[in-house]
């Protein structure tokens, strides 16, 4: 494995934070996918020293979990979508489920030269194979991209850890001693003993409440968009021709090449030196902490006409650029400044709810097994619209809330229009 | 058509009413099989039978947005200590006019007239349903899709299903009744 750590490839990662700009929220969130990829190589090992025969396959899935971040560029998830946006279209067909680093670190993985100098191609393959599902029982696929897989296992505890919350604890020993293997039709999954039923719970629990406190803490919510809507307007009003190289994945090696060039630090400098563009305006804010504010905080309840509700919250983002142009219109905003969000809380429980649960004489599903899910109503989903804006309140708390209770009746009316647009119409 | 509009219409075709969270995962996944379009519910069939985590997390989206109301039935405390719950769900006075807009679009016509023959079919329970589902699993599997009863059987057996003559004959008269299988 030393091979696979000593690699440039694989020593890229601790130019990579964890968490993007969380360190703006959580000053100690400073560690790196470098620090998170040796957590989950190790927590990988003991899974699978716990439950996988075969030493074959012990070795691929340390070295899956080891490589499967390898694929991350700049900041991470929070430009991912802007990669989705800007990549040839042949390159996603079929690949619409996975998320686009995935691909990316596959590729890497199957064609990097110094890999492939310390990894068979077959070794490579099954890596792959094993990270998409494609290899082997589901079991192992399970280990390193699952509900409780080895990835979540140390990202909740190393994330815990580092921005100083407690949130995110649970009993990781107990949960991997009680994980067993199942035979379910042909297939081999992931089962936990009715001994670990709480140490599950707890895991569930603690991913629930990172994530509505720190994955989705308000001001990370406000730092990632403009992020996304900085290299946007990089790639789309500046017209910086690296910059949307660097999102425009094609499937070839090239890009694959230039993109392991990137980290987030080179990607902060080289665009702070575009002088007079749109995206070094936002990363000189986000730089020096300037950061935009949410003006605009709806949940259901402030639609009561179904037919908005339904429109806001399960409807397309169609409306979101006209609505964010009649914001900036109204309150003199630059309209590129001006970004509207939704932002869904899921339920506690997703996928973990057919993780099947071994009793000594029966085999039950998690979901229904759990007494304390059950009785807490796991079902929480929140969705909350937001916009967020470079606003400056001036004046006291109270002159603050109410510019806010002006941003809010404002933008209602403008929400209710943009979704009954007949309504809008003058009276003949 | 968007998952949450595909739910409301099949609860608005049940009566306006489905009563359980099983039921309706099974019932909207032999409403899609015979429509021939999933809507975008992803079903993974595997040991428990049809499973959606889209009709699961679009129902709880419908529950907060308020176009559905759920309830739950208790049934007493088991042997093994937990009590068992059935989880109903209904629309509210906001679902229906939401509804104003889908009645008598294609798509909700396809929906009611599969949710019709699903109902017309012996209005099976969810035990029943998720039977039949497993058979259906089965034949779909077998080359050809065709199976006596005892080939059935046994084949469930090979998944540790354990399932009684009579399930299965119901199961196949359901399927042939809706027009999944035939019965021979």
């Amino acid at each position: 494995m030393g091979c696979a750590t000593a690699s440039k490839l694989f020593q890229r990662l601790r130019s990579l934070h964890q968490l993007a700009l969380a360190h703006l929220v959580y000053p100690g969130a400073t560690h790196t996918r470098f620090d998170h990829s040796l957590g989950a190589f190790h927590v990988a090992g003991g899974l699978a020293k716990a439950i996988v025969q075969s030493d074959t396959e012990k070795r691929l899935v340390r070295l899956a979990a080891l490589l499967h971040d390898v694929g991350h560029g700049p900041f991470s998830h929070v430009t991912e979508p802007i990669l989705q946006k800007h990549s040839s279209p042949a390159v996603l067909v079929g690949r619409q489920e996975s998320k686009i680093h995935e691909f990316i670190s596959a590729k890497i993985i199957l064609e990097n030269a110094e890999l492939r100098e310390h990894l068979s191609d077959r070794e490579r393959q099954n890596i792959v194979g094993l990270l998409d599902g494609s290899f082997g029982h589901s079991y192992l696929h399970e280990i390193v991209s699952g509900p409780v897989d080895a990835d979540k296992q140390d990202y909740l505890l190393r994330d815990s850890y580092f921005t100083g919350v407690k949130y995110g604890i649970y009993d990781q020993e107990r949960l991997k001693n009680t994980l067993r293997v199942y035979e379910d039709n042909d297939d081999l999954v992931l089962a936990i003993s009715i001994d670990g039923l709480h140490a599950l719970e707890q895991f569930v629990l603690a991913k629930y409440y990172m994530t509505t406190q720190v994955y989705r803490h308000r001001i990370r919510l406000v730092t990632d968009n403009m992020i996304e809507r900085a290299i946007t307007l990089g790639i789309e009003e500046d017209k910086i021709g690296w910059l949307k190289a660097l999102y425009s994945y094609d499937g070839t090696d090239g890009f694959v090449q230039e993109y392991l060039q990137w980290n987030d630090e080179r990607l902060m400098n080289e665009v702070l030196h575009q002088k007079g563009s749109q995206v070094k305006d936002l990363f000189d804010r986000l730089h020096e902490r300037r950061l935009f504010k949410c003006i605009f905080d709806a949940d259901q309840n402030d639609f009561p006409d179904p037919s908005t509700r339904s429109f806001v919250f399960a409807g397309s983002k169609d409306f979101y650029k006209p609505l964010e142009v009649q914001i900036a219109k109204q309150f003199g905003f630059d309209p590129r400044h001006v970004i509207a969000y939704g932002v869904t809380f899921n339920s506690a429980i997703k996928t973990e709810s057919q993780i099947p649960v071994l009793h000594k004489t029966k085999t039950t599903l998690f979901d229904d097994e759990s007494a304390f899910f059950k009785s807490v109503d796991q079902k929480i989903r929140e969705q909350h619209f937001h916009i967020y804006a470079p606003v400056e309140y001036k004046g006291d708390e109270k002159q603050k809330k109410k510019k806010l209770r002006e941003f809010k009746e404002a933008i209602l009316k403008f929400i209710q229009t943009l979704a009954n647009p007949q309504q809008a119409l003058p009276l003949a | 058509m968007k998952p949450t509009d595909f739910l409301l219409c099949l609860v608005d075709a049940s009566g306006g009413k489905v009563e359980g969270r099983t039921l309706l995962q099974k019932r909207a996944f032999f409403v899609t099989e015979l429509i021939g379009s999933d809507f975008g519910l992803k079903f993974d069939a595997h040991y428990y039978g049809p499973y959606s985590a889209t009709v699961e997390g679009t129902t709880t989206q419908l529950k907060n947005l308020g176009f559905l109301q759920e309830s739950s039935t208790g049934f007493g405390i088991v042997s093994d200590g937990f009590e068992v719950r059935r989880f109903n769900y209904s629309l509210t006075g906001d679902g229906e006019q939401l509804l104003e807009g889908l009645r008598g679009t294609p798509e909700y016509n396809s929906i009611k007239t599969a949710t019709e023959r699903v109902l017309a079919a012996g209005d099976p329970n969810y035990v029943e349903l998720s039977i039949a589902a497993k058979a259906y699993f089965l034949l779909k599997k077998k080359e050809g899709g065709s199976m006596s009863v005892a080939e059935l059987i046994k084949e469930a057996r090979k998944y540790n299903w354990s399932i009684s003559p009579e399930s299965i004959h119901r199961a196949v008269s359901f399927l042939s009744a809706v027009g999944l299988a035939s019965e021979g």
